[in-house]
């Protein structure tokens, strides 16, 4: 158990006294100095809940900092290399891209260019995730029909471990089971959304394949992805596809997979891959976008600060007021032996007290705010991360800081003021 | 004879305000001795309560020298001053100074929450109690002052004032704002503080409280003097 100094203790016990006789006063410092410190936590709170949402997706699209990504262009050795490296290995997973048409055969389909369903037909073409980037081809000239262009991944293993995709439905794909014919795919929800608008035929065309199988949709998720995707293991893949087919093949593995990253650039510089086309690049995105939101933090925190500032002001004003009014009280406690210390303690353990009760309302309010944020706009798909978002912890401390910060400011005058009554002042009364 | 509780020799104060400065007291000498008490008499200005606050370590003399249990306190420090007025001080004024929003407990409680040390809740009820009961007010403590007359709330006073058993006790025109019958019961609680070892000093205009003290002294132009009967 925490013992308090008898100082302590009595500049809280007479600081709870004082509370409680001045209501109103207290009450109408709490009311300047709430918004102050509503907006810092409102401030901090809606910080960190942009920076979870942003380096969520950030770790969906990218992946997570520390991995390892290789690029590895056109080349037709180059699949045959980078499978047989990775055969067998556990934090190593290799990414075939290429571009599908799931619908009615050759039309032109609702996306074209594979962009997101609701802007229509992008024209040109589209890269999204890893698929190839090429202009349209002949499978997307035809008619306007029922199709959805997307990009279609190949993997060689879960690459979950990088990309932590949210399954939303379904099972995600299964590396260790034979090749179907019929492809499983897993698409994601931007896909999962269009063939819930549109009545689409189940035939994938992938550019380059020679016949259109049938995919098994198995699973849903959500890979942060504005556009249609889908997600296949990659043997399922090269049952369809021709040696020498129009893909991008890119590598990612763990940080500590230094060695496998050379061996496999020896090996496919070996193969005829000119060394200068071999890009290594380790993942720091969340580093980055979060020392950007950092800066925008503190660019709110400051305008928070300035409406904090008018709390302070509050404070300053209601305490140099009660000071005013308790000179006689003031006085007596010092006659009585109160020291001076403590007679400035008293007035701060007031101020600091109330910062701290308004801190709680603010942080109350604010952890309100976020569940009815929730309840009414959470089930929307832009502000899902809403939805069963906890209040975080930084905000609360943010607050309870700066309530703190304000009573020390605020009380820090009118407490010297208090010291400094003569304690004359009962004898000449 | 046993040694003075307080030894004031030769103390001068000067008071300096937007005036001329003016000499108040003027060469005072004064000792108080265990189970004493004093009255002073004056006009009003005479310096009375410039006395008495140099006494209760309100203030410093200018010049002379202020002994306590024969330790020069004459330039003591602000910090030790608020020590001893905790530990050796009682004061009593003429306006009662009870914090209308505490209950006469909670005022009393007021001297033993003030930083010199500090008491568990109980043992600290148990001292207001009993100060409360030595100057018969103990059925009040839950009152808040507004509910008290001015005879009960200067008992509150008094009983703030012996809280901390005190080895001498200031009083300022404890009874000015009060009716005669009431002062004199007053008087009388405060004398009997004397009986407990305490020494007493009065300042009152009243000459027949004065009278019930055990020696009276008069301030006129600065110079306490002895009166005569």
């Amino acid at each position: 158990m925490i013992r308090l100094s008898g100082r302590l203790r009595s500049a809280l016990i007479i600081g709870m006294q004082g509370i409680r006789s001045r209501k109103l006063r207290t009450l109408l410092s709490m009311v300047s100095l709430f918004l102050g410190v509503l907006a810092v936590v409102a401030v901090q709170a809606g910080s960190q809940i942009a920076e979870q949402a942003a380096l969520g997706n950030i770790e969906l699209l990218e992946g997570v900092d520390g991995t390892q990504m290789m690029y590895v262009s056109q080349n037709d050795k180059a699949p045959a290399v980078v499978l047989d490296a990775l055969q067998g290995k556990q934090h190593a997973v290799a990414l075939v891209g290429t571009r599908a048409f799931i619908g009615e055969p050759n039309v032109s389909p609702i996306n074209k260019g594979g962009g997101p369903i609701d802007q229509g037909a992008s024209g040109g073409y589209y890269c999204s995730g890893y698929s190839a980037c090429s202009p349209d081809d002949n499978q997307a000239q035809g008619p306007p029909g029922k199709a959805v262009e997307l990009s279609l991944t190949a993997m060689t293993g879960d690459n979950r471990q990088f990309q932590p995709f949210r399954l939303q439905s379904g099972r995600w794909l299964d590396f260790t089971s034979p090749a179907s014919l019929a492809p499983r795919i897993v698409i994601n929800t931007k896909a999962a959304e269009a063939f819930q608008r549109y009545q689409i035929p189940a035939q994938m065309r992938i550019t380059g394949a020679t016949a259109d199988p049938t995919p098994q949709i198995i699973g849903v998720v959500d890979d942060g992805s504005g556009a249609p995707g889908a997600y296949v293991p990659y043997d399922e893949l090269a049952n369809w596809l021709p040696p020498g087919a129009d893909t991008s093949l890119q590598v990612m593995t763990a940080p500590s997979e230094t060695a496998l990253l050379q061996t496999l650039k020896a090996r496919l510089t070996a193969a005829g891959v000119p060394a200068g086309q071999l890009q290594v690049r380790t993942i720091n995105s969340k580093a980055h976008v979060a020392e950007q939101l950092e800066l925008m933090r503190l660019i709110f925190l400051g305008m928070a600060g300035l409406v904090l500032l008018i709390g302070v002001a509050g404070i300053l004003n209601v305490g140099l007021a009660t000071v005013g009014e308790r000179v006689e009280e003031f006085a007596l406690r010092r006659a009585l032996g109160t020291p001076r210390l403590l007679l400035a303690g008293i007035v701060l353990a007031e101020t600091l007290l109330t910062g701290l009760f308004t801190s709680m309302l603010a942080i109350g309010a604010g952890v309100l705010g976020l569940r009815a944020a929730g309840v009414l706009v959470g089930n929307s798909a832009r502000f899902s991360f809403l939805h069963d978002l906890a209040f975080p912890w930084q905000a609360g401390a943010a607050g309870v800081a700066a309530g703190l910060i304000a009573g020390l400011l605020g009380g820090s005058i009118p407490a010297l003021r208090a010291a400094r009554i003569p304690i004359a002042t009962v004898m000449r009364a | 004879m046993t040694e003075p509780l307080i030894r004031l020799s030769g103390v001068t104060k000067t008071l300096k305000g937007q005036e001329e400065p003016r000499t108040v007291l003027n060469g005072v000498d004064l000792s108080l001795y265990s189970g004493q008490s004093i009255a002073v008499l004056g006009r009003s200005g005479s310096g009375k309560s410039t006395l008495l606050s140099l006494i209760g370590l309100f203030d410093r003399p200018d010049q002379g020298q202020y002994l306590l249990r024969d330790n020069d306190i004459t330039k003591i420090s602000e910090r030790r001053a608020a020590a001893l007025r905790s530990s050796e001080f009682g004061f009593v004024f003429q306006r009662f100074f009870l914090l209308k929003h505490l209950t006469a407990a909670q005022n009393v409680a007021m001297a033993l929450v003030n930083g010199q040390g500090w008491l568990p809740r109980r043992k600290r009820r148990a001292k207001v109690m009993t100060a409360l009961e030595q100057v018969g007010v103990a059925h009040l403590a839950k009152h808040r002052p507004a509910r008290l007359s001015g005879g009960e709330q200067q008992r509150v006073a008094i009983a703030r004032a012996l809280v901390r058993d005190p080895k001498i006790l200031l009083a300022d025109e404890p009874t000015g704002a009060l009716d005669s019958e009431t002062g004199n019961l007053v008087v009388e609680v405060l004398r009997s503080t004397t009986d407990r070892g305490c020494g007493l000093i009065l300042v009152t205009h009243d000459r027949d409280h004065a009278n019930k003290m055990g020696r009276v002294l008069h301030l006129a132009d600065g110079v306490l003097g002895q009166v005569t009967a």
